[in-house]
């Protein structure tokens, strides 16, 4: 990676110098193709005035709630389906039905369950990403080589037991790729409800500059919601994944 | 006193719609601190009556007995050595040793204690913080035998612990395997393709029939310890189970 890192930073500031020359060869007004020292502006502007940092913060604060959530349920959801056949049969049936619904097709109800609450948008998070845990745990745990539960079980580990320290860990590496598809709805899902709620977060913010017709302050927002992405995808799940992945032998 | 005793085991298995008998009434006694090993040819079910013994399986028919008691589940008293090793990639080596006492609740240090000695046993010690994925097979084996050796268990069943090690670390682990037995005077069922290997260990060695299983023949071993495999005293036992297992080898071979 670090082979790569020279040429990557590279790429980036060409990518903005054409950009910038674009914007400035006045083929477009410059209400609809800002350059990048106006969205620039926009990003310090709302960084003094502290609207970014708030919209973060808010969306930020929404994805985990609803993520956690997501990952709890999701993961005892597919334990049960990978070791129960009627839970399988039933609930797993509906599971996969459910899952093909796109999270924002979740937001009229969360509206009219929740109001234009955080609890709604939190709803249309979490939903969006249950489905994509549970389908990964269940995975997982039916992947589990027998041999393990059986050791397991023969020098006493039962019920709770026998989850905590051995279905969990593992089916850990198919669940960590069912976290890493649920953070990405997650974040898809926080986006879009915030944007229909219109009620704080950098969904919200989007909407914002879009009603002010500021094009600069929608492509300032959107570089942020990409930037969260990148962070949180490269610090919090590609880290747990190289440490899964290293202990298991498998990079 | 008798330690375990099969009675008439049975056991069926479905195999895409017609039934495998694999044990058809196994019979055999095994006193307290007897060291037995089973031979049998491929595939005659030496596997399934270990995981049976274990409660691991349920048979179709007959019972275990341990200390006159029948098995209905699986016990620390009866621990099986996985043919495979089954290490849990997810532990480092000490985790693994001590993932049974964790489970029994025994507090850390006492853990520690009991996981030092079996790893110095074993000479892992180094090994104590690695990952499974980072040791040879033959280290994996060891781990595999120190964690059955943590649980304490009265009855030690092996599944071809050795099969996949080389020559000399099996040597390595057969001596270290009687002088373990000799001083924890265990039970030991230890199930084994290699007849030099069963004739080191064994006081019993007993003869499983081709399919469907039952015992051919029980052939005693008296004999010095601890034995070494190049040792040619052991030959004419040899001898004797090989032309016991010959028949049933080639049995199988002609009805497969
Ligand atoms: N879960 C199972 N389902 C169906 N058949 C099985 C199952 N387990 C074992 N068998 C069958 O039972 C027979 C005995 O298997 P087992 O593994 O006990 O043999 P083994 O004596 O241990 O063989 P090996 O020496 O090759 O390890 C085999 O024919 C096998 O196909
Ligand atoms: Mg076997």
């Amino acid at each position: 990676m670090a082979k790569y890192l020279g040429k990557k930073i590279a790429f980036y500031v060409i990518l903005v110098a054409v950009w910038q020359v674009v914007a400035m060869a006045d083929i477009w007004p410059n209400t609809i193709f800002p350059s990048p020292s106006e969205v620039a502006e926009d990003l310090a502007y709302g960084a003094a005035d502290g609207s970014l940092f708030y919209g973060i913060a808010t969306s930020m604060w929404r994805l985990i709630v609803g993520l956690s959530i997501a990952i709890a349920g999701g993961v005892v959801l597919g334990i049960f389906m990978a070791r129960v056949e009627i839970v399988n049969q039933t609930i797993g049936s509906l599971v996969l039905g459910l899952q093909s619904i796109p999270s924002i097709a979740w937001v009229p109800i969360a509206i009219l369950w929740f109001g234009l609450t955080d609890s709604g948008i939190i709803f249309v998070t979490a939903i969006g990403a249950i489905f994509a845990v549970t389908i990964n745990t269940y995975t997982g745990v039916k992947n589990i080589d027998p041999n393990y539960i059986a050791a397991a079980r023969n020098m006493g580990a039962k019920g709770s037991q026998l989850v905590t320290y051995v279905l969990i860990p593992a089916a850990f590496p198919y669940m960590i790729s069912g976290f890493k598809q649920g953070w990405a709805f997650a974040w898809r899902g926080v986006i879009g409800a915030e944007l229909l709620f219109s009620f704080l977060g950098l969904g919200f913010l989007l909407n914002v500059g879009r009603q002010l017709n500021d094009v600069s302050q929608v492509i300032a927002i959107m570089i942020v919601i990409m930037g969260m992405g990148i962070l949180i995808d490269g610090f919090v799940f590609k880290r747990i994944e190289n440490k899964v992945m290293y202990r298991w032998g498998l990079r | 006193m008798t330690k375990l005793e099969a009675k008439n085991i049975v056991k069926n298995f479905g195999h895409n719609g017609y039934k495998l008998k694999a044990l058809d009434n196994v019979n055999l006694k095994i006193e307290d601190g007897d060291f037995v090993c089973l031979v049998g040819p491929s595939g005659c079910g030496k596997s399934t009556f270990l995981r049976i013994v274990a409660g691991l399986d349920t048979p179709d028919g007959g019972e275990i007995l341990f200390d006159g008691k029948p098995v209905t589940s699986t016990g620390p008293e009866r621990i099986l050595v996985f043919q495979e090793g089954a290490l849990f990639p997810w532990l480092k080596v000490r985790d693994n040793v001590e993932f049974g006492l964790k489970i029994a609740g025994i507090p850390k240090d006492e853990r520690e204690q009991i996981s030092n000695r079996y790893l110095e046993m074993m000479q892992l010690t180094k090994f104590a913080n690695s990952y499974t994925f980072q040791l040879s097979t033959g280290m994996k084996q060891r781990v595999a035998i120190a964690r059955a050796l943590a649980m304490d268990p009265d009855v030690l069943l092996m599944d071809e612990p050795f099969a996949s090690l080389d020559a000399q670390t099996r040597d390595l682990l057969l001596v270290e395997l009687q002088l373990i037995w000799e001083k924890t005077k265990k039970t030991i069922v230890f199930v084994t393709h290699n007849v030099a290997e069963a004739v080191v260990l064994g006081n019993k060695v007993i003869v499983m029939k081709h399919r469907p299983t039952s015992v051919k023949k029980e052939i005693s071993i008296d004999y010095k310890r601890p034995r070494l495999t190049e040792d040619e005293n052991l030959l004419k036992f040899q001898k004797e189970i090989i032309s016991e297992l010959r028949p049933e080898v080639t049995e199988k071979s002609s009805s497969e």
